[in-house]
């Protein structure tokens, strides 16, 4: 009985942990320098 | 010209309206099971627009047929082919894109191009990937980013794509991963400005990998909330909305040029309906004049001989191309 407490306490860390480091993601970095610019009809060419 | 177009949705509305309004067509033919539904918004276009009851697969007499609806696409895409018709599919879903290709011996017997994914994303993107191998001596690496929904169709399949299987081009084979990871901060077009975008199952490798044999890495991601990741194995929580109105798309390439290394971003703020229906009707416009690159089944980056060209006139539909320049470190 006991045993089985414990696996499904260590189950249930294992799985709030996962969703934890699913949802939150390792971060990015934006872009430090820079733009986005309109392209006129002449450059698309 | 005749055109057809099957499905009366955010995207088959616009492109029938598209078509309808352009001289070079004698007659646009809207296929849909309910003409009850479409005939009052068709009577006020100008142009002559006709509505015809039927479904997947019924055949219809045009030179371009516009299949935008997922459901029975084969069928529909068989029939036209079959009728001598150029086929334009705006569908994303890649089980689909796989399927038709295997068309493609069918659309080249007959002489007819079978253009697939000619949507946003894939589609958009295609064009703007096509477009930047023009700045490169060799294409090293393709990345595609994508962020919106059309109408509610495509909602429900961006909810399907973050719980799929995400298939990316790794060094000569294709890598299977799981939807909903590799989280990347990417940077849109402004309005848009930064999200997140995770692997998903999307179309955009397996449309881009013939027209870049030699690319080492061809990967997409699609922009998604931490609700969506959370709900993604789940059915859709609550209807989808009508149509998305806002979106983007960002293509990053990276490559050599004069022996040295290189890196490219375009990418284009717009709603994806908008662009899904802009790039559809352009493409069905080069279909009938022979201005696609070679008949047979394929993507935008294959069929579309001149980006540049065809950049320009999505230009004219309010599709504006940016590129981002300065540094991403």
């Amino acid at each position: 009985m006991k045993a089985l407490r414990h696996s499904l306490i260590a189950l249930g860390a294992t799985v709030i942990i996962a969703g934890i480091v699913r949802l939150r993601g390792s971060g990015g970095t934006p872009p430090q320098r820079g733009g986005w610019r309109e392209l006129p009809p002449e450059e698309l060419g | 010209m005749r055109a057809a177009v099957i499905g009366f949705g955010a995207v088959g509305r616009r492109v029938a309206r598209a078509l309808a309004g352009d001289d070079r067509f004698e007659s646009v033919t809207v296929v849909h099971r309910d003409p009850s539904r479409v005939a009052e918004t068709v009577a006020a276009w100008p142009g002559p627009v006709q509505v015809r009851r039927g479904v997947p697969g019924d055949p219809v007499a045009a030179d371009v047929t516009v299949v935008s609806v997922p459901a029975a696409a084969r069928r529909s895409v068989t029939a036209a082919l079959d009728h001598g018709s150029h086929v334009i599919c705006p569908l994303d879903d890649p089980v689909d894109v796989r399927m038709l290709l295997d068309l493609d011996p069918r659309a080249r017997s007959r002489r007819r191009s079978l253009v697939l994914g000619t949507a946003m994303a894939p589609g958009l993107s295609c064009v703007l990937a096509a477009r930047m191998r023009g700045f490169f001596d060799r294409v090293d690496e393709v990345h595609v980013a994508s962020l919106g929904t059309g109408g509610p169709v495509c909602a429900r399949r961006h909810h399907a794509a973050l719980a799929g299987i995400s298939v990316d081009w790794v060094d000569g084979a294709w890598r299977r991963r799981a939807g909903g990871s590799g989280r990347e901060l990417v940077w849109f077009p402004e309005p848009v400005g930064g999200a997140d975008c995770y692997r998903a199952a999307l179309a955009d490798p397996v449309l881009l990998q013939p027209a870049f044999p030699g690319c080492r890495r061809i990967t997409a991601r699609l922009e998604a909330t931490r609700r969506d990741r959370l709900t993604s194995w789940l059915p859709m929580l609550r209807p989808p909305h009508p149509e998305g109105l806002v979106g983007a798309v960002r293509v990053e390439m990276r490559g050599w040029l004069d022996d040295r290394a290189e890196t490219r971003i375009l990418g284009v703020a717009c709603p994806p309906a908008v662009a899904a229906a802009a790039v559809s009707a352009e493409a069905a416009r080069w279909a009938v004049t022979d201005r696609l690159a070679r008949t047979g089944a394929g993507g935008m980056a294959e069929m579309v001989g001149d980006p540049g060209a065809f950049l320009k006139e999505l230009a004219v539909a309010g599709v504006t191309v940016s590129a981002f320049q300065g540094s991403l470190g």
